[in-house]
């Protein structure tokens, strides 16, 4: 028993190895300059170049203040879209209830390229193209879906005598709503915060169309051309891409649970 | 007759009553009704009427029948296209029911908690990475001469591989599958850890007490309990798959030739290289009919978990 065990460590530490081992290349490649890098691929080698992190950023800081706008935009019409019509579907039993609700999670059936082009045309002929909110609307649309279908189990968990209480009061919909059901939900709502913010930061292919030029050129593009010294070389580029990963990283060391919970429920459920 | 039907309904009033009862909750469905219809509906039915036309998306847009229809029939980027993902798509299937299931039952067994915590989390850090971020990795790992993969190969002896992985046609679509190695940490394996976690621990434990062996365990009991996961990543993954755009597009552009070409690529390209928003909206609607088909090809035979209390 003892052995096998061993065993079944020994093989799950080998397979985390060698999924880590690519990121770890970057890691340590990406305080190397170029000739380290051919020397020494495999381990740290002396000296490290902390300054590639510093002339990458230079490169990338606009970018990630861009993604930074743009991600904060969507999260917010998701939850603002999405918590609305939950609660809508939590708490009344109005007419064509299931035919709307069907509308709404239809979504989550269509492949994003089916609808790429038109979608361009439309946004273009709002006067969104090469804006923030251009590229936050549609990503925050998509992740409008899973966030219906999330929080409205969610507040249908909640308390009946809750809502009965508050009506006694004579609280009416926004009442409740805003002062009570959002409150509890808390929990819910920080997931589906995650889970769009996820998705909106790491979209490349929406702002590949939507986007022009540095304007409003997000840190998931800027990425791709980052410019390097000959002495640097890849090194300056590898240190870009980790700190356009560093944001999502550190969101989700602080917020495992949240994270999981989302990735999980969102996958089960849609 | 008609007055006891009426007394049957006592609502009173008609529908628009009821409607004009639940006036709030309506308008709580007004801001997603607005966001999803003004952005992805409208545009979802035009793709598909749009399909029918020559469309430039600026000043030509003319009726043109099946047209689009008929060309991406003869279009032989098209057939690539579809072929390529259909290999990516069995490839890739083929490895997330087996490598993420391994992870998953492996740290599932695992009896040293912290070690079990730590791996829990660590095969899932990766989920956060942007998939750029990988596909950048990855291109320069296939790098020329000095990439880590050919120097690697130098490294065990095996130079006389080395290769331009993604210039060579016969190695270029492999490379790209190959991106992710060994496809361990991700959602798949997520999904499989929280199946297991769902079990009841009884289960084992009666297992236990009549000796069945680990691999009957995962036979018997863990196998068919995963089913509704399996299913689930039978779905995101075609999903996925038929869709799979970053990893072409940075490391090879859908060369050497066409080699490397999938659909999400050739929409991109009809578009917004050549302005032709019209035969590219076919293409996404072909997309979304083999899509469909497959979706229901799974649903019917690909069964849930049975409920065992």
């Amino acid at each position: 028993m003892k052995k096998r065990s061993l065993g079944i460590n020994i093989a799950a530490i080998v397979l985390f190895a060698i999924s880590m081992y690519p990121f770890f290349v970057m890691l340590i490649s990406s305080v190397k300059h170029q000739m380290q890098i051919y020397e020494n691929p495999w381990f740290f080698s002396k000296v490290f170049h902390f300054d590639n992190y510093w002339i990458a950023f230079e490169q990338i800081a606009m970018p990630i203040v861009h993604s930074i706008e743009v991600t904060a935009i969507g999260v917010i019409v998701t939850l603002l879209a999405s918590s609305t019509a939950a609660y809508a579907f939590a708490r009344h039993d109005f007419p064509f209830k299931n035919l709307f609700y069907s509308i709404i999670i239809m979504l989550l059936m269509i492949p994003g390229f089916v609808i790429l082009v038109p979608q361009f045309i439309n946004i273009k002929n709002m006067g969104m193209y090469n804006t923030i909110i251009g590229q936050a609307l549609p990503p925050a649309a998509s992740y409008t879906a899973m966030g219906v279908l999330l929080l409205r189990t969610y507040f249908e968990g909640l308390s009946k005598s809750l809502y009965e209480a508050a009506e006694m009061e004579g609280a009416k919909d926004a009442r409740i709503f805003t002062l009570i059901v959002l409150p509890l939900s808390k929990p819910i709502l920080a997931t589906v915060a995650i889970m769009s913010g996820l998705q909106i930061w790491n979209n490349f292919v929406w702002s590949l169309v939507v986007t022009t030029g540095d304007k409003v050129m997000p840190v998931i593009i800027a990425i791709t051309t980052i410019q390097s010294g000959i002495n640097e070389g890849d090194g300056v580029k590898l240190a870009g891409y980790i700190i356009a990963s560093l944001p999502l990283l550190i969101l989700f060391f602080a917020a495992t649970k949240p994270f999981v919970s989302g990735l999980t429920q969102g996958a089960v459920k849609g | 007759m008609n007055e006891r039907a009426y007394n049957i309904k006592p609502r009173s009033g008609g529908l628009w009553n009821r409607i004009w009862k639940y006036r709030t909750a309506y308008l709580f469905l007004v801001p997603s009704l607005l966001l999803l219809g003004s952005i992805k509906y409208l545009p979802f039915f035009t793709a598909f009427v749009e399909s029918l036309f020559d469309w430039n998306g600026v000043n030509i847009n003319t009726f043109i029948g099946l047209g689009n229809y008929e060309e991406l029939l003869q279009d032989k980027k098209v057939a690539v296209a579809f072929a390529n993902v259909f290999k990516i798509s069995l490839f890739t299937l083929i490895v997330n029911l087996t490598l993420p299931m391994l992870a998953a039952v492996l740290v599932f067994r695992i009896r040293n908690i912290r070690l079990q915590n730590f791996l829990k989390v660590g095969f899932i850090v990766p989920l956060v990475v942007p998939m750029m971020v990988l596909v950048l990795l990855w291109r320069w790992l296939y790098a020329g001469d000095f990439g880590l993969i050919n120097q690697f190969l130098d490294l065990i002896g095996l130079g006389s591989l080395k290769h331009s992985w993604l210039g060579d046609p016969s190695t270029a679509l492999w490379a790209i599958i190959f991106v992710g190695f060994p496809w361990v940490a991700g959602l798949p394996f997520l999904l499989y850890l929280s199946g297991l976690q769902g079990i009841s621990e009884d289960l084992f434990e009666v297992s236990q007490i009549e000796g069945v062996g680990p691999f009957r365990r995962f036979w018997s009991i863990e196998l068919p309990l995963m089913a509704s996961q399996i299913k689930l990543v039978l779905m995101l993954t075609l999903i996925q798959a038929f869709q799979v755009f970053e990893a072409p597009y940075v490391l090879t552009n859908g060369g050497p030739g066409i080699t490397t070409i999938t659909p999400a690529l050739h929409i991109y390209d009809q578009a917004f290289n050549y302005s032709r928003f019209g035969y590219a909206s076919s293409i996404g609607v072909a997309m979304f009919a083999i899509l469909i088909i497959l979706t229901v090809v799974i649903q019917k035979f690909v069964k849930n978990s049975e409920k065992i209390e």
